[in-house]
């Protein structure tokens, strides 16, 4: 028990020390003269790669992409059982199609709710 | 006899009383009639029923049935269970109230006939006899008084049934209130019998009263309680005002009150207690003075009384004080006996005055006379219900007033001779309206007071067929009730021993003892009075008023009763000294009191609606502090 | 087998096919007036599997997760009459939805799913689960009507739902950590050989009661009801007063009763806690309902005020030393006798206000002139809430004043019948105005006949429950056969 517990404090410890270590390098480096340390523009952006954002960070998002999000999981849902059903089709037997089956049709109202109401649209 | 029939007896009019409250009038106004037909019916069928009762006790070991309890319902430990008693005292009384009910809803169909208030009529009819058929049946005095509010509910509701009419309002919530007064002393007894013996079961308490658990002054007082009550509910002498009174309702109404119901509530509570008043000398003592006094009381202000249905009124006051002094000085079977006489005799009476003002639009007997020729079978029945009521030989109220008499006399000659004097106080009265209605010539009625009889323009006439022929069944009975005891049958179902003496010997047998032949002489004597004043003329009763006139108006005022109650009692002792002092104190103390708690508790829910301030993250943090404030309050105290 | 175990949910597996069932007519369908009709099918099916499973007296199923007994079927019935009651009285409010009636009853008839599960579970998972599903169902439901104080409602009964259901779970947890256990039996078990209250079981207890308060509305846990009451749509709102305070008290008498029922030491001291949360309740719910103007918020009161009159039934069989049967089927009377008074009264609510369009007391003067059935039939649930004769709140009353008498906490019922005589007061108050004083307009008032129906039934259950009560004692007494006691 304690001996799992020490695994677990070794790894903390360890997180702990690269987290601090990490943001004081430069200044370390820079003490030992191995850097320059000079301050320009580039340097101080939050990022130093990726692209520049244009505009400002409250972008409305259109709501239908929560739609589509939401759809997406239930497909996903659906792989997730699917899947290992799958794998152990033969041993489930009959039982387990008809199981299927009810999750397929409990998934397949939820598609077709979702379509009469319109959400499959983008308008 | 199956448990359900003496349940049936109350259910049937209940069941009416329902039905038409609550479907017929909403819903089938259309057809007013048929709420007639739905009481009629169910009256009867516990009419029928209450005869069966009757048979089944008569023929029962010691005339008690045994019915067994409904466990209404047991609710963990404890036993809430309802039943009927039923004794002799109940089926006779059963069947007087189904029977006499009956007749008086036979005869107000015609009475009442094109009323706007027909289906309010029966509804309230077969709530009153259902409330009064429930006080009989009731095994425990706790629902004996809620039956006894509800027949007071009943008369409130009947008597003001004309409620347009301020008169009738009056008169409906004078005889509530003053019934009311009364009944503090019964529930008073209620409560005292409560504390000290903790049953409210009528069987518990005769065993208690006869095995001396429940005696001395305790048993005095409750007894006195319960009389209060019943002096309230059967017009005794000092509570007797509202009875004159409430004739303002249908006559048929005051027939049922005078006859079977509301009165004799009062009688038939005093005789189911009767064990409890046979323990305390003082109680019975009371009942028998009460009783006496207030028969030659109201006989004598019946004297003079120019109304037919007052004359009846204060005759029956005055009836009812010989029942009271027939319970005090003998026996349930005396008491009762001369209730079931009266209860026909005088329903029939009523019956005939309303038949008279049916004919002739008016109570006034005045403005009466001659209806003889007219109104053929209403004299003839309601000369017979005199007869028997005046105690004439061989009618019915001869026997159960003879009885009363001679109880009397062996207890004591001051009461005896105030009930011999009120013997001849009534055949007196009684035979004074007779003549003055129904001889003579007519003096030409009155225009009708409801609008609802305008048949009354052309005359006085005899009444349909539905009215007069409740009179002559209830005539019958009036001739033939007294037969029952004159064997000692009727005294020794209720339980007095008798000796069994052969019919006829006892049905001639009145002329050998003094005493009822005295009694039938001064009856008799009081008929020729009446016969000498009123007929023949031969006294003025002018001139007998103006030489008495300060008696005359005694009795004319009522013995200023009313004015007392109301200038003295109500307006300057109640109303000036302790009203006035109670709206000082309340006002002053009580509402102060009142008034702090109950800012207390409204302000109290003001402040804990302030908390309710509708912010969620307050709410949140209640619940927090709520949840740490209970653990910590049990880990100081567990 | 678990496909074999199927037979016992069955109830709820046939009221789940007919929400989706709905939900899918719903959208092909322009008339909606079938939607509240298969509803009342849906739970007439499943009330027949309830009564099918009523001879299976004390069976669990899945693992110990669930438990087939009377008291939980006997709840199963109830929920479900709650809600064939509370469909029918929403046959004209749904009207207001305009879009999503068939979301309405489904996302109905799921809560219900998950109160029936609620009152069977037999598990600390499983009663949490089912907790939840009905309380999401819930908060939907309250914020139906999507105006803002709708919305308010339902987004305040998230928030305090969650922050309740966060303090469940802990207590949850804290008692699995002390026993080891989630069965409720197999933690009865635990405390049999136990002797002490250590601090982490009185915390998880404590807790545990926090948890459950929310959903009964027990002091100091009741806030969010007068929010909640006013804004959510009126059916929703009976139906919280009644579905799921009934499925609360069920669950928290399960788990007192089969958790910590046993030895005395324990229940003695749960019992202490909800019999002076009961003083609190009631008093509460009762001085604070004086002051209110606002119909819905005075019935959120005098819900919480009866919360308190069950709660000394809580208390009263903590109490008692041998699990006595006669209080809890005390409780559960009071709660058959509340519900469909307080349904009844409800209705006769939702159909005066749908008229009048205004849930002011004030607004109701003459309501007995505009519309004397329905006025008659809200004065005889008022008159049976305050406990007055010929009624069903008098018998309930009795019944559970009795218990708490003979389990020497008459203390408690001093305060409670104080209590009641208070709650006559604003309960006449709303009769006298609806009698006494003049209409504002001369419209009469009426409804349509499903509510008429629905009102009818209350009515006369609660007038014979209060005459002949014999019948229904015994019901209830037969339904407090529970699992594992």
């Amino acid at each position: 028990m304690l001996e799992q517990f020490g695994y677990v404090g070794i790894f903390l410890l360890i997180a702990t020390g690269f987290t601090v270590l990490i943001p004081l390098l430069p200044k370390l480096f820079k003490l030992m003269g191995l850097i320059p340390g000079k301050k320009t523009a580039a340097k101080l952006v939050q990022y130093e790669c990726g692209m520049q954002t244009i505009g400002k960070t409250w972008v409305q998002f259109n709501f239908r992409y929560y739609y589509f999000a939401v759809l997406f999981v239930l497909l996903d849902m659906l792989t997730i059982f699917l899947y290992p059903w799958a794998v152990n089709i033969k041993d489930l037997g009959v039982g387990g199609l008809v199981a299927v089956g009810i999750f397929l049709v409990i998934l397949a109202v939820g598609y077709i709710y979702a379509w009469r109401k319109g959400a499959l649209q983008w308008k | 006899m199956p448990t359900i029939v003496p349940w049936l007896i109350f259910l049937l009019p209940f069941a009416s009383f329902l039905l038409i409250g609550l479907i017929l009038r909403p819903f089938l106004n259309k057809w007013p009639r048929v709420a007639g037909y739905v009481t009629i019916g169910a009256v009867g069928l516990a009419c029928a029923l209450a005869f069966w009762v009757l048979f089944a006790v008569m023929g029962a070991p010691e005339h008690k049935l045994m019915v067994d309890d409904i466990q209404w319902a047991i609710i963990g430990n404890l036993n809430i269970h309802i039943g009927v008693l039923v004794d002799a005292l109940t089926a006779v009384m059963v069947v007087v109230v189904t029977f006499v009910s009956l007749m008086v809803q036979i005869y107000s169909q015609g009475y009442m006939k094109g009323d706007p208030g027909y289906q309010r009529y029966y509804a309230f009819m077969s709530l009153f006899t259902a409330c009064m058929l429930g006080l009989v049946l009731a095994n425990n005095i706790l629902f004996m008084f809620v039956f006894w509010e509800g027949v007071g509910l009943g008369s409130y509701l009947l008597i003001g049934f004309w409620f347009h009419k301020p008169s009738a309002a009056n008169a409906a919530k004078k005889a509530f209130i003053v019934t009311r007064a009364g009944d503090f002393g019964f529930l008073a007894a209620i409560l005292l019998l409560y504390a000290s013996t903790g049953t409210f079961d009528t069987q518990t308490l005769y065993n208690l009263v006869a095995t001396g658990a429940l005696a001395g002054t305790t048993l005095t007082w409750v007894a006195i309680g319960i009389f209060a009550g019943a002096a309230g509910k059967s017009a005794q002498f000092p509570l007797h005002v509202w009875l004159p009174d409430a004739m303002e309702g249908p006559t048929p109404v005051s027939s049922l009150i005078h006859a079977a119901t509301m009165v004799a509530a009062g009688v038939f509570l005093v005789a189911r207690f009767y064990p409890l008043f046979q323990h305390s000398a003082e109680a019975m003592t009371t009942v028998a003075v009460i009783g006496a006094f207030t028969a030659i009381f109201a006989a004598s202000m019946g004297l003079v009384m120019n109304d037919i249905k007052r004359v009846l009124a204060y005759s029956t006051i005055s009836q009812l004080g010989y029942m009271m002094l027939g319970l005090g000085v003998g026996s349930v079977a005396i008491g009762i006996f001369h209730l079931f006489t009266h209860a026909f005799f005088k329903c029939l009476l009523f019956l005939g005055s309303g038949s008279v003002n049916h004919g002739t639009g008016t109570f006034d007997m005045r403005l009466m006379g001659g209806l003889r020729k007219a109104m053929p079978w209403t004299y003839a029945t309601f000369v017979i219900g005199s007869l028997s009521l005046a105690g004439i030989w061989p009618l019915a109220g001869f026997w159960s007033k003879d009885q009363i008499l001679v109880a009397a006399f062996a207890n004591n000659p001051v009461l005896f001779t105030l009930a011999i004097v009120t013997v001849f106080m009534t055949a007196f009265y009684m035979f004074r309206a007779v003549f003055m209605t129904f001889h003579g010539e007519y003096k030409g009625g009155a225009v009708p007071e409801h609008g609802s009889h305008d048949e009354h323009s052309h005359g006085p006439h005899e009444s349909p067929a539905v009215m007069v022929a409740p009179m002559v069944v209830l005539t019958v009975m009036a001739v033939c009730a007294g037969w029952f005891n004159v064997t000692g049958g009727f005294s020794q179902l209720l339980g007095s021993e008798a000796e069994g003496t052969n019919l006829v010997a006892s049905f001639l047998g009145v002329f050998m003892h003094p005493l009822p032949l005295a009694s039938l002489i001064v009856a008799l004597l009081g008929i020729f009075l009446a016969y000498a004043m009123y007929l023949k003329k031969w006294i003025s009763p002018e001139k007998i008023g103006n030489a008495l006139k300060p008696i005359y108006t005694l009795l004319y005022r009522k013995y200023f009763m009313d004015e007392l109650y109301e200038n003295v009692f109500v307006k300057t002792i109640l109303y000036n000294g302790i009203f006035k002092a109670m709206a000082m104190f309340d006002s002053s103390i009580v509402d102060g009191t009142v008034n702090g708690v109950a800012n207390t508790t409204a302000g109290a829910g003001g402040v804990l609606r302030k908390i309710q301030n509708g912010q969620t993250q307050l709410y949140v943090i209640s619940i927090a502090i709520g949840a740490i404030a209970i653990a910590i309050c049990v880990y100081l105290f567990h | 087998m678990l496909i074999d175990e199927m037979k016992y949910i069955t109830p709820e597996i046939s009221l789940l096919c007919f929400a989706l069932l709905i939900v899918v007519v719903d959208l092909f369908v322009t008339r909606k007036g079938v939607l509240p009709i298969l509803s009342v099918i849906g739970a007439l099916v499943a009330a027949f599997f309830t009564v099918g499973l009523w001879g299976n007296g004390g069976i669990s199923a899945f693992n110990n997760m669930i438990a087939i007994d009377q008291f939980g079927l006997f709840f199963k019935l109830l929920i479900l009459a709650s809600l064939v009651l509370v469909v029918m009285a929403s046959n004209k409010y749904v009207l207001k939805f305009e879009k999503f009636q068939g979301e309405y009853y489904a996302v109905l008839m799921l809560s219900a799913i998950g109160l029936m599960l609620l009152v069977s579970a037999v598990n600390l998972i499983t009663i949490y689960v089912s907790l939840e599903l009905s309380s999401i169902s819930l908060y939907a439901l309250v914020s139906f009507l999507k105006d803002k104080a709708s919305s308010e409602a339902g987004l305040k009964y998230l928030i305090l739902g969650a922050v309740a259901s966060a303090i469940l779970l802990y207590g949850m947890a804290l008692t699995f950590g002390l026993t080891g256990s989630t069965g409720l039996t197999a933690i009865a078990d635990y405390f049999r050989t136990s002797s002490t209250a250590s601090p982490l079981l009185l915390t998880g207890l404590v807790l545990i009661i926090a948890g459950f308060g929310f959903k009964i509305a027990s002091v100091p846990f009741q806030l969010w009801v007068p929010d909640v009451y006013e804004g959510a749509p009126t059916p929703i709102t009976a139906y919280l007063s009644v579905a799921s305070k009934a499925a609360g008290f069920a669950v928290i008498t399960r788990i007192l009763m089969t958790a910590f029922g046993q030895p005395d030491w324990l229940h003695a001291e749960w019992a202490i806690i909800i019999a002076v949360l009961a003083a609190l309740t009631m008093t509460v719910g009762n001085v604070t309902a004086l002051v209110q103007t606002n119909i819905k918020r005075l019935f959120g009161y005098s819900s919480i005020a009866q919360a308190g009159y069950l709660m000394v039934g809580l208390a009263a069989m903590g109490m008692a030393t041998q699990g006595n049967a006669d209080i809890r089927s005390g409780i559960i009377f009071f709660l058959f006798s509340y519900t469909l008074t307080n349904l009844g009264a409800f209705i006769a609510i939702i159909a005066i206000s749908n008229k009048i369009d205004s849930d002011q007391i004030a607004d109701y003067t003459g309501m007995g002139k505009r519309s004397p059935l329905l006025a008659g039939a809200l004065t005889l649930f008022l008159v049976s809430l305050t406990g007055l004769p010929p009624t069903a709140g008098l018998i309930a009353k009795i019944y559970i004043f009795n218990g708490a008498v003979d389990q020497g906490l008459l203390w408690l019922v001093v305060i409670a019948v104080i209590n009641s005589v208070i709650s006559a007061f604003y309960y006449f108050r709303v009769v006298k105005v609806m009698w006494m004083g003049e209409p504002a307009s001369q419209d009469k008032v009426t409804s349509s006949w499903p509510e008429w129906t629905a009102l009818a039934v209350c009515c006369i259950m609660v007038v014979i429950i209060g005459v002949a009560p014999g019948a229904f004692v015994g019901l209830t007494q037969a339904a407090v056969k529970m699992f594992g006691i």
